[in-house]
């Protein structure tokens, strides 16, 4: 198992190193057409060969990773931070605002996601640009999925409002904005930490599932998704290399699985 | 509840209305429409712009079992639901009927034998390759081996139940009564049904809650990937039309459903917790 998670942390340092500096590593433009070698089979020049349009499928993966890969942690942020402010002042007001808060993260809650992106996502203009389309898909993701992690860092901060050394804090007199800073926030900072991973895999396959239902980031920017829409026409079965983008995506949302099975987010 | 699922009515409605894009509609591309035809589709989007005002009417209709009209669809909103609703259930009950059969039939024996550690191995990294994959591309890889929606969700699902029903079992195989039960010559069968079961039985009511919502949500792209006649294929169907009313009693009944599963369960649990074991 050691060996495994050690394996995983380095596939995901490599495929991370690739997101970061893809003009490294590509041959290619991602929007670059070679219109005389259409559907093309792999050959030395063009590894996972070409798509209908001409496109070197290689370096649209490696493109396509950065979208996939960077823009998720992005949004895991963003949940992250929401659900830190929200959780946090709900836990420590209580009260009109701890219902209010809770009812929304219930709402939240009670609403599959992908349901939620579909609506907001079909409404995007027809011209979208595809920066503008990634920047809201991703933004969406951020802003949906603050409600559960909300929901922990209020149970925590509730808990450790309570708790014996805010009270010993307090009766020192310890003002509020110290005690949220060098008391509360590094108790929290765990939680957040083990929600910000645990988001990741989750928005990469989110945004995967929008994409292969074509409502993902905008042609001609690759991603996980619109790349594996390629395999709509079932042509994979003659053509294995298109299952290319299917077996990153797997190796690396199973890499995220094992290196969060063994980690202590405990406080 | 009523509060939640009308909340998220209007802010599906809201979302909607303030997305960027909500008032172009496609059809207006259609060079043979004229200017009379175009300035009427104008003058019906203006009017549908306000959200409170036609949330409010669509509440006062409501009351009159009339759940609106679906443009892209040319038919009633209520008898659509109606027509598509029996696919969705069926297909709903295949998948957690066989999800958590074969969920929770796999992770019996990873509890009960504790030295089954290659069958563990297998069974764990059989699951954690299945959650790596989105449903969307389950349901391509199913449908070309011509497996039904149902079955997709049945392969949705299952690793998800089996990795939750792993750990939960395998702490109640581990108590020291069922140890000592063992040791008094108690059957197997009697040790699960007994004092496994229901020992792990409000977690795994709570699981049957999540597992209710995660079915709901693969539902949408199993059902347009495989091209089901159901509700999941019909809100794809609502998003890409701009199908407001339907998308708004889409997105309630999504909520009541998923609401309700939440509450069977947190009830069965309370019923549980006070009954004697």
């Amino acid at each position: 198992m050691k060996t495994a998670r050690a394996a995983a942390i380095a596939l995901l340092a490599v495929i991370a190193l690739i997101a970061l500096a893809p003009e490294w590593w590509a041959t290619n433009r991602y929007e670059t057409q070679f219109r005389a070698t259409p559907d093309a089979p792999p050959s030395a020049r063009f590894p996972l060969g070409t798509d209908a349009l001409g496109r070197d499928r290689l370096s649209r993966l490696i493109y396509g990773t950065r979208v996939s890969f960077l823009l998720a942690p992005a949004a895991a942020l963003l949940s992250c931070i929401a659900a830190a402010a929200l959780g946090g002042l709900a836990g420590l007001a209580g009260g009109f605002l701890d219902r209010t808060i809770v009812a929304a993260a219930d709402l939240f809650l009670s609403l599959p996601w992908l349901f939620l992106l579909l609506i907001v996502r079909a409404c995007l203009p027809l011209n979208v640009s595809p920066a503008a389309s990634v920047t809201i898909t991703f933004l969406l993701l951020g802003m949906l999925g603050w409600a559960a992690p909300a929901r922990v860092v209020r149970a925590a901060v509730r808990k450790l409002k309570s708790s014996d050394f805010v009270f010993m804090a307090r009766a020192r007199g310890c003002r509020p904005w110290r005690l949220l800073w060098r008391q509360l926030v590094p108790n929290v900072a765990p939680i957040l930490l083990a929600q910000f991973w645990v988001s990741i895999p989750i928005y990469i396959l989110t945004e995967t599932t929008l994409g292969m239902l074509g409502l993902g980031v905008a042609e001609p920017l690759p991603s996980w998704g619109g790349l594996l829409r390629e395999l709509e026409g079932g042509y994979f079965i003659a053509q294995p290399y298109l299952l290319a983008p299917a077996i990153l995506l797997a190796l690396v949302v199973g890499s995220f699985q094992l290196v969060l099975a063994r980690e202590d987010f405990s406080i | 509840m009523a509060g939640l699922v009308l909340a998220a009515g209007l802010a599906s409605a809201v979302l909607v209305r303030y997305s960027p894009g909500a008032l172009v509609d496609q059809r207006e591309l259609n060079q043979r429409l004229g200017e009379d035809s175009l300035a009427a589709m104008r003058a019906q989007k203006a009017r549908n712009s306000n959200v409170g005002a036609n949330f409010l009417a669509y509440l006062r209709n409501l009351v009159h079992g009339d759940l609106g009209y679906s443009e892209s669809n040319n038919a009633p909103i209520a008898s659509l639901i109606a027509d598509r609703a029996p696919a969705t259930l069926r297909e709903l009950g295949v998948g957690l009927s066989g999800g958590w059969l074969i969920g929770l039939g796999l992770a019996i024996p990873v509890g009960r034998f504790r030295r089954a550690w290659m069958y563990d191995a297998a069974s764990s990294a059989t699951a954690g390759l299945l959650l790596s994959l989105p449903a969307a591309l389950l349901a391509y890889l199913c449908l070309m081996e011509g497996a039904a929606s149902g079955t997709v969700l049945v392969i949705v699902l299952a690793p998800r139940i089996f990795r939750f029903a792993r750990n939960l079992l395998v702490q109640a195989y581990g108590a020291h009564h069922v140890e000592m039960a063992r040791a008094r010559g108690v059957r197997e069968w009697r040790i699960l049904s007994a004092h496994i079961l229901p020992e792990a039985a409000p977690q795994l009511l709570a699981l049957f809650a999540a597992s209710a919502s995660m079915a709901i949500g693969a539902a949408i792209p199993v059902e347009a990937i495989c091209d089901a006649p159901g509700l999941g294929r019909l809100a794809w169907q609502a998003a890409t039309a701009r199908d407001l009313p339907l998308l708004v009693n889409l997105t309630m009944l999504v909520t009541l459903a998923t609401i309700a599963a939440v509450i069977l369960s947190e009830s069965m649990t309370r019923k549980d917790a006070g009954s004697p074991v």
